[in-house]
């Protein structure tokens, strides 16, 4: 009964390491982003896609960069930090402000994303999840009230047309 | 005799997935050649480590 329960149950997030790894994300987004405390963070992944339209093998290699994202429903503002999924490092900030960009919308198909394009040239489309339990890829954290917190913020406030 | 026929399918098949891997890291390494052209001058990106990370392994290292 015991063994029967536990294998319908599914996967169970481990929330020891979910916590240790939320903490990381802040403190990563603070070293990097001025007065960090200010935003709200979720973790979300991108791919690159772009390059599988062509040969046999399509959609066998998927590039994912992990995301630290933060946002200020003040101010109007994402800002997105490129990290790892064991938290080590992470590069620049690179800062979205709604006034700023060109547009953004959340796109259904093919994935669920969060599109920004901060101008004609370039986009960036943002997968975020409450939880992923492949840590070699993602990053080990659960996130389910900030990702309904994001998707609020990003189609209320911050989605432009 | 049908096992001759599904050996050669099988065989086929192999020979597919084998050249369309084949062609795959083709035209991905020309692609990356190709990028190399235009991002050779590019400055390398800025990686921050952890701090605390940072801390522990110079710790480690004295």
């Amino acid at each position: 009964m015991g063994f029967f329960s536990k294998l319908f149950r599914g996967p169970e997030i481990d929330m020891e390491k979910s916590s240790a790894n939320a903490q990381k994300m802040r403190r990563l987004f603070n070293q990097v982003v001025e007065n960090g405390d200010r935003y709200k963070l979720i973790c979300g992944y991108t791919e690159d896609v772009s390059r599988f339209n062509y040969g046999f093998v399509h959609g066998s290699k998927t590039k994912i960069g992990n995301l630290i994202v933060g946002w200020n429903e003040a101010e109007e503002v994402i800002v997105v930090v490129p990290t790892v999924p064991d938290l080590s490092g992470c590069g620049d900030p690179a800062w979205y402000r709604r006034s700023e960009i060109l547009k953004a919308y959340r796109n259904k198909y093919p994935t669920d994303a969060f599109v920004i394009c901060p101008d004609r040239k370039g986009y960036l489309a943002i997968n975020a999840y409450d939880w992923l339990e492949d840590e070699k890829l993602y990053v080990y954290v659960s996130q389910e009230q900030e990702l309904a917190d994001f998707t609020a913020f990003f189609t209320e406030r911050f989605a432009k047309k | 005799m049908w096992f001759y026929e599904l050996g050669a399918i099988l065989l086929v098949l192999i020979a597919v997935t084998i050249v369309g891997n084949l062609w795959f890291h083709t035209v991905e390494s020309l692609l990356e050649r190709f990028k190399g052209l235009f991002s050779r001058r590019k400055a390398p990106p800025a990686w921050h480590e952890l701090e605390q990370e940072q801390e522990e392994r110079d710790n480690d290292r004295h």
